[in-house]
């Protein structure tokens, strides 16, 4: 029995001391009690202060963050230690952090109340803090359309707002409002940081002329900046300033990372919101990556998603082995940017009623995130593969991509040709198919598109063919000799597509009118390693009419094969 | 003035107040237990028999009993176990939401906000998993002392029900967290639920009669895990389950207490030699009723036949040592519960499914035979498994061995080399199994049904089978039979529970070490 009974003590006493033990960390222990008892012993004399769990509960947005457990500064009616930046005041933002809550901008666990799980670091939790270099992706969360034009645009839009002295009287992002003769004055027109969010007033241009003149005629006497800084912007600048203006929602390096993510071109091969092509992987979600699911095992440095983006931005192959995405060449500034930007690909489930104008206008007005004018259009879905003007492109192990700018080519090519090409792409290739309903493209986008390539050649329209589109003739077998001897080098054996584009392809031969495909042939492609075979060189025999439409019939052999 | 008893008379109303007061606890005490202070053996007993929580034990208990070894408190530390698992889960119940996004936030909550919350929840999470564990060796204590034997054999099978319901509790409880463990594991348990179909299905038997998709649905009251199957496993986890599983634990308690108490070898009364010099001497006073005579009590009692000289009073004796195995167990749980959290991974999403997904550890041995088929290593062999030990104590109406360890024809040596053999058999077929593959792999093109009836799991089953009757031959003892076979069980369920646990990985394909999984 004697043993039993020191099994009971011992047991019983081991039992009391983890209990105790389990109560003293709890109350004295834990990191937020540690934290505010910090605060508290901080505070001026005489404060009141009780340490106590705090949270920001928002319903609506799902978010139950005590965040302010420990950021106590942050909470409401709290004043924490003055100029921490852990322990005092949220830093001025557009929204009160207490009515949206921290996790829905900053990410984060934030139900829990230790530093490693609230700022989601802790294993098996998917959405870890944005790390503070990158803060303005987490306004991309609800902000999820902003409007933005093209990084040349953009860059134009903020040189015209410059160079019309809107800065005298308007703040931009920290900049301006005060640059007035003498110092005197400042800051009359509002600050238009955050302008795009609420919309640019469509009598903008007007109410400032109106005003320009009651200073003039003297009402009121003295208004000396209207006299002095407004004078009269011609309509393409307004547009451009416009562009820029409407992408400001106050946060500059978002936009500036979406700026720069739709003018390289990634929208090419990654679609966001259901525009975009299909070679690489949709990014709609790029910012909600969990670490967990992430391969880490060729990243240096730190495992975050940040830090993947970063390194496979730089050079994709080395992180994603066998990655068809091109190596860019970014400078780091680039990287950061967009960064930024592909970490704010992360929507909330907010209500309709809480969505910010952008959002709204572009789910329930078909409004475009990005300009819908014909070079921004070309710069953002086309460059990537074929060039900045249309010159076409050579990536490494890959077939180059036709050069669509070619003069010779768009004095071949009808507009309902180029159309049908973007609209239906080439199946099999790597063009996609850019309808609505696939790349995500509107027709009258496609349309704007067309123009744009016709502009850059500096307006050649098609000519006119009068002919209709299926006309010509082989002599049996001719055209099969002709194409092996001629064409096959290039265009491969069966027409598919080596050195010169695929031939065999159904979609290019259903838009190919016969006119299209004998001149292509007659008169080359200028520039390109296409010749033209209406004239031979000391290589090679010229071609006569008859034999060219011999080669045409022959590839029409291939349209009803498949 | 001072002779003795006047100031009694003496004493004022206030004086008597302030007496009685000083005195209620120690009269609250003697009121609570009915028989008071218990310092005779006459009250000792009485202490026990009328009290309602502990009549359901002897008033004396066998010194045989009380050796550590006789039972190494197995069986107490289940029931402790179960106990605290109990408190901490009612605690729990205050907080959680049995619904499927908010348990999930329930349980962070728990885990952040709620005051020791997570600490409640480790406690409920490690006393469970002490449960299932003691259960299993309790199992293991009890065949192997042979205690299963007449008067017995119902107690064993009642213990068969309580592993299954103790089994269920801790799966029902898996799945509550809401989170991407509980929900894949819970998916794999359903599927293994609809596994008769990978019978029913190349038979064409399914569309009328369909006991898989029936137990499924019973399961999950859907399709898929969501909220109808987190409520039904709610249910089941805080009430169902709990009480049956008490009303077999009365059955259970009540039958030992009737069957005489723990058995024991024949002659342990000589083995324990002379009276323990510890203990109140033994039965000094005459029983205040006689039970037997009174036709109240069937056969044998403690008090009939055997000589009383080897008992000691229960109370404190048996209660000191029950008490002591309580506060092990509970200082098990809380010490664990420090040093390791109770797992909780991301909310459970549908379209990511946990790779690999993994039931709780003590069915990780049945998934490693459910990877090659659900309806073999998931419902035949448990089946066979259940069936088979229920059987047992129906089998063996031998007398040899009794109460003692290993007892029987054969004992520890016979054990030992059941061991080493049931090692082997399950170590090389897993080997084949791993390095060279299966059926599906030689043959490409196997049907199922094929691979169903034979698998690893099955081709073990028999050699164990065709083991133990080679045994029962070789000894002509069914116990002898029944050591080997149980012996050979144990071991397969060892090791693969070991394989499962700690060295499969993605898609369920063996690794030496999780750092060697590949990168997702």
């Amino acid at each position: 029995m004697n043993r039993n009974k020191h099994l009971l003590l011992w047991a019983s006493t081991g039992t009391l001391l983890v209990l105790l033990w389990a109560a003293y960390s709890e109350h004295v222990l834990s990191e937020w009690r540690q934290a505010q008892a910090h605060v508290a012993a901080h505070l001026p004399p005489g404060t009141e202060f009780e340490i106590q769990l705090r949270q920001i509960v928002v319903p609506a947005l799902k978010a139950t963050d005590r965040c302010v457990s420990c950021h106590v500064g942050m909470a409401p009616g709290e004043t924490g230690i003055a100029g921490d930046r852990i322990y005092g005041k949220h830093p001025p933002v557009h929204h009160e952090p207490a009515e949206i809550g921290c996790t829905t901008c900053h990410a984060g666990q934030g139900r829990a109340t230790t530093k490693a799980g609230a700022h989601g670091t802790a294993p098996h939790w998917p959405q870890p803090m944005i790390p503070l270099k990158h803060v303005q992706a987490g306004c991309g969360s609800c902000h999820s359309h902003v409007h933005v034009p093209n990084l040349a645009m953009l860059d134009r839009g903020r040189d015209l707002v410059d160079r019309y002295d809107c800065l005298s009287c308007h703040r931009i992002d920290g900049k301006g409002g005060t640059f007035r003769p003498g110092g005197a004055g400042g800051g009359e027109g509002p600050d238009l940081s955050a302008i795009g969010a609420k919309g640019i007033p469509g009598d903008w241009y007007e109410g400032h002329l109106g005003n320009r003149r009651l200073a003039e005629a003297g009402k009121p006497p003295d208004a000396f900046p209207w006299k002095a800084s407004f004078g009269e912007i011609p309509e393409r600048d307004r547009t451009v300033m416009e562009g820029y203006l409407s992408s400001r929602i106050g946060v500059p390096a978002l936009a500036h990372g979406k700026s720069l993510f739709n003018s390289l071109g990634c929208r090419g091969c990654h679609k966001v919101n259901g525009v975009g092509g299909d070679d690489g992987p949709d990014l709609s979600r790029a910012g909600e990556r969990d670490p967990a699911l992430t391969n880490f095992s060729r990243v240096t440095g730190e495992h975050t998603i940040a830090n993947w983006h970063a390194q496979h931005l730089k050079s994709p192959a080395t992180i994603v082995p066998g990655s068809a995405m091109p190596d860019f060449g970014l400078t780091d500034a680039q990287v950061d940017s967009l960064v930024t930007y592909l970490l704010s690909l992360r929507r909330t489930d907010a209500p309709e009623a809480l969505w910010p104008p952008d959002r709204a206008r572009a789910l329930r007005l078909g409004e475009r995130e990005f300009s819908t004018d014909g070079s921004t259009l070309y710069a953002t879905f086309c460059a990537s593969c074929h060039g900045t003007s249309g010159e076409g492109m050579r990536f490494a192990g890959a077939q180059p991509f036709p050069a669509v700018g070619n003069r010779d080519f768009l004095a071949v090519a009808t507009d309902d040709f180029l159309k049908q090409s973007i609209l239906h792409g080439r199946p099999g290739r790597r063009m996609p198919a850019w309808g609505e309903k696939e790349g995500g493209l509107r027709p009258r986008e496609i349309d704007a598109i067309v123009a744009y390539l016709r502009s850059t050649a500096g307006g050649i329209g098609p000519e006119k063919d009068t002919k209709p589109a299926r006309w010509a003739k082989d002599e049996p077998g001719a055209g099969a000799q002709l194409f092996a001897a001629h064409c096959a080098t290039c265009h491969g054996k069966d027409g598919e597509g080596a050195e010169g584009v695929a031939l065999n392809n159904t979609a290019f031969l259903k838009a190919a009118t016969d006119t299209y495909l004998f001149e292509s042939i007659r008169r080359g492609r200028s520039g390109t390693t296409m010749p033209s075979f209406a004239s031979g060189s000391p290589a090679r025999q010229a071609l006569s009419a008859g034999e060219i439409e011999a080669i045409v019939a022959f590839l029409r052999t291939w349209e009803v094969k498949k | 003035m001072n002779t003795p008893g006047h100031g009694q008379e003496e004493r004022t109303g206030l004086g008597t107040f302030a007496d009685n007061l000083r005195k209620v606890p120690r009269r609250f005490i003697e009121s609570m237990f009915r028989t008071g202070r218990p310092d005779s053996d006459r009250s000792r007993n009485d202490f026990v028999f009328s009290n309602f929580f502990l009549h359901v034990q002897s008033v004396r208990t066998h010194r045989w009993s009380l050796r550590w070894s006789t039972t190494w408190g197995l069986g107490m530390v289940a029931l402790s176990s179960f106990l605290i698992a109990t408190v901490t889960g009612i605690l729990l119940m205050f907080y959680y939401k049995p619904y499927p996004e908010a348990a999930y936030q329930s349980i962070k909550d728990i885990h952040f906000v709620v005051p020791t919350g997570r600490f409640l929840r480790n406690i409920h999470r490690w006393s469970a998993n002490v449960m299932v564990f003691s259960v299993l060796i309790h199992m293991a204590r009890v065949f192997y002392t042979a205690s299963y034997r007449k008067p017995r054999e119902f107690n064993w099978a009642t213990g068969m029900f309580l592993l299954v319901v103790t089994l269920g509790l801790s799966f029902t409880g898996y799945l509550l967290p809401w989170d991407q463990l509980a929900y894949w594991a819970i998916t794999i348990g359903a599927n293994i639920a609809q596994s008769p179909r990978e019978v029913t299905d190349p038979i064409g038997l399914t569309p009328h009669f369909d006991p898989g998709g029936l137990q499924k649905l019973l399961l999950l009251g859907s399709d898929e895990v969501g909220a109808e199957a987190l409520i039904r496993f709610y249910l089941l986890h805080v009430m169902i389950l709990p009480i049956a599983l008490c009303g077999l634990l009365g059955i259970h308690f009540w039958r030992i207490r009737k069957d005489g108490g723990l058995a024991k070898p024949e002659d342990a009364d000589r083995r324990l030699g002379g009276p323990d010099p510890e203990a109140v001497p033994a039965w000094t006073a005459a029983p205040r009723k006689t039970w037997s005579l009174a036709a109240v009590v069937r056969g044998r009692t403690p008090a009939v036949g055997a000589g009383a000289e080897n008992t000691v009073p229960s109370m404190p004796h048996l209660f000191y040592a029950e008490a002591a195995v309580f506060m092990l167990t509970f200082l098990v749980c809380v010490l664990l519960s420090i040093v390791s959290d109770a797992p909780l991974k991301e909310l459970a999403n549908p379209n990511v499914p946990e790779n690999p997904a993994k039931a709780p550890w003590y069915f990780l041995g049945l998934q490693e035979l459910v990877a090659h088929s659900a309806f073999a290593g998931g419902v035949l062999i448990p089946g066979i498994i259940i069936v088979g030990l229920g059987l047992i104590p129906y089998l063996d109406r031998e007398k040899k061995g009794t109460g003692e360890w290993f007892g029987g024809p054969g004992g520890g040596k016979l054990v030992a080399w059941s061991a080493v053999f049931g090692l082997g058999t399950v170590l090389a077929l897993e080997a084949i199994a791993i390095r060279f593959g299966w059926l599906r792999q030689w043959f490409p093109g196997t049907p199922q049904l094929l691979i169903t009836a034979i698998n690893p799991g099955t081709v073990l089953t028999l050699i164990y089978g065709l083991y133990s009757v080679y045994i029962v031959r070789r000894f002509n003892s069914m116990r002898a039979g029944a050591l080997g076979l149980f012996t050979c069980f144990l071991m397969g369920f060892l090791v693969l529970t070991v394989i499962g646990t700690w060295f499969r990985g993605p898609n369920w394909d063996f690794y030496w070490s999780p750092s060697q999984w590949p990168g997702h």
